[in-house]
């Protein structure tokens, strides 16, 4: 065998097995995927948007749950969005190749994937035990922390994609540092942030651990910000661990929900992405 | 715009018109910059006249951008930079730190390699410095736009698309934008740093013919590595090499009988 035949063997394998793994993968995923959509579809009826969750042993809906969750995510990107903007704007501004901000964003990175059980106790130690209950706030301050990391990672890195010269020339023209990095650079990497934020709601939509030590659960509707919520995580989480058939499809309902409100997420991302692309 | 590309060969050049000597608008002295603890420019010392096309010339690395940068102190937005010197604006040295950088860099204004126009309307590019430095009523500020465009030779091409992304447009475009936001702002001078390395030809003509024109208003210093550029659109050229200035004088006498050898070797080609 010469040594072409010998590289194109040895590129055929790479290939298969790099093809075989992205499979393995699929798979996995494809499987999640349809469990969920076969045993959540088929629980899906109109009353899982309009009745509450149910006393144990009979049947309803998830509607407290669905808008404890919309308020809590939404809360939490509410707080978590400014401050991480302004970080990431420090950082890949103002800090860019400083060794306090390389240690910022070394701190940074460690909080992104830092375990969101870890951030549940630490709100709770924060807020739950000194207020004596459970509380929406909470639930949302634990969330924020999981936004502020992307928050602050998509927006440094969208800025630093922004190129020099557009920084230098609108510097050029005499006008201060922060009105070009509002008015011009924002601008420039206002889809990639608005990514970020979407992504990072997207990913607290699903996050259980944070809210089952700060806003636990409740069975019925509040709008009390002080008192536990419901929501979409510890609810799926409680139901599927009862042993009522009905909570365990209202369970895979809620679980379908989710996984569709991240898609959904997802792809009006790609398409921020898409056209943020075109018009920078 | 045909003239403009007649001229390419050195040898066409000839010193035929010389403009009168003109007062000076800038006064460099003993300028060195330094890049952390490297010494990246060595005394350099050179006087621009008002209203004239100053040339900077070289071979890459040579310090000739380094340079027009210090002129409106651009090196200032990072950290590791510093020049020390004289630079002398109409009398007044602007690497002074009490020199407010923002009042300096609206008097010199800057154009660079590559066409970078904000993400906004056409009409905004321009105005976008305007609304910051001067209260304008809007048909005031229609006028100023439109006047800028007009001295940039792009308003007949977007007079119909103002409101359009300015990122619609072709790069030649772009590049003359550029040039209509810095003038917008009445600078009395214009850096240029190899403004058209990045354009097609005839871009290339339409802007050299736009320098030629902007020297009735402005003082003009470009940094160029087409030396066929540096003869057909400047009065002085300045030649650099390795941080240095090796010689700076009348454009045609550059060319035609320089006084160093090592510039005779770079315009004949023997090295750069």
């Amino acid at each position: 065998m010469n040594r072409w035949r010998r590289r194109q063997l040895k590129d055929y394998i790479a290939k298969v097995l790099a093809t075989l793994a992205t499979l393995f993968g699929l798979f996995w995923l494809t499987w999640i995927l349809w469990t969920t959509a076969s045993k959540g579809l088929s629980a899906l009826k109109w009353g899982l948007f309009t009745q509450m969750t149910p006393a144990p042993g009979s049947d309803g809906g998830l509607l407290n749950a669905f808008a404890g969750s919309l308020v809590m995510c939404g809360i939490a990107v509410l707080i978590g969005t400014p401050i991480g903007i302004g970080a990431g704007t420090y950082l890949a501004e103002y800090a860019r190749h400083t060794r306090l901000g390389f240690t910022i964003r070394f701190v940074n990175d460690i909080l992104l994937s830092a375990p969101s059980i870890v951030i549940g106790l630490f709100i709770y130690e924060l807020m739950v035990r000194p207020m004596g209950h459970f509380s929406a706030w909470a639930g949302a301050v634990a969330l924020s922390f999981i936004v502020l990391p992307v928050v602050v990672r998509t927006t440094d890195e969208m800025l630093q994609l922004v190129p020099t010269p557009m920084r230098e020339s609108a510097l050029a023209l005499g006008v201060p540092q922060w009105k070009v990095v509002r008015q011009v650079l924002y601008r420039a990497a206002l889809s990639g942030i608005l990514t970020g934020v979407l992504l990072a709601f997207a990913r607290i939509s699903g996050e259980t651990a944070p809210v089952l030590f700060t806003a636990l659960n409740n069975q019925y509707w509040t709008s009390n910000l002080n008192q536990p919520m419901a929501n979409v995580p510890v609810v799926i989480f409680q139901y599927a661990l009862s042993p009522f058939a009905f909570w365990h499809a209202l369970a895979w309902a809620g679980a379908f929900v989710v996984v569709i409100l991240v898609l959904i997420l997802s792809l009006i991302s790609r398409w921020l992405v898409a056209r943020g692309k075109v018009s920078v | 715009m045909n003239d403009a590309l007649k001229v390419t060969s050195i040898s066409a050049i000839s010193p035929a018109v010389r403009l009168p000597d003109a007062p000076a608008k800038i006064t460099a002295r003993n300028i060195n910059f330094y890049y952390g603890d490297t010494r990246t420019l060595k005394d350099v010392s050179l006087v621009i006249q008002e209203k004239r096309v100053t040339a900077l010339i070289g071979p890459s690395g040579c310090g000739k951008s380094t340079l027009l940068r210090i002129f409106n102190r651009m090196y200032a937005i990072y950290p590791k930079q510093r020049a020390e010197g004289e630079i002398l604006l109409d009398g007044e040295n602007v690497l002074d730190s009490r020199y407010s950088i923002n009042r300096l860099r609206t008097k010199v204004g800057m154009v660079f390699q590559k066409p970078v126009p904000f993400p906004m309307s056409i009409y905004d590019n321009v105005a976008y410095a305007l609304r910051h430095y001067e209260t304008l009523s809007r048909v005031e500020m229609d006028e100023r736009v439109e006047q800028s465009l007009r001295d940039a030779a792009i308003w007949d091409e977007v007079k119909d698309k103002l409101g359009n992304s300015a990122l619609g447009l072709s790069g030649g475009q772009q590049q003359r934008l550029c040039i209509a936001r810095a003038i917008a702002l009445k600078p009395e001078v214009l850096l240029l740093d190899e403004p058209t390395s990045a354009l097609d030809p005839i871009s290339t003509a339409k802007v050299e013919q736009l320098i030629d024109e902007l020297k009735t208003n402005y003082t003009v210093l470009i940094v160029t590595h087409n030396m066929q550029q540096a003869a057909r659109v400047s009065e002085f050229t300045g030649f650099m090499f390795l941080g240095e200035l090796i010689e700076f004088g009348v454009t045609g006498d550059m060319f035609t009988h320089p006084g160093q050898k090592k510039t005779e070797d770079y315009i004949t080609g023997r090295f750069g």
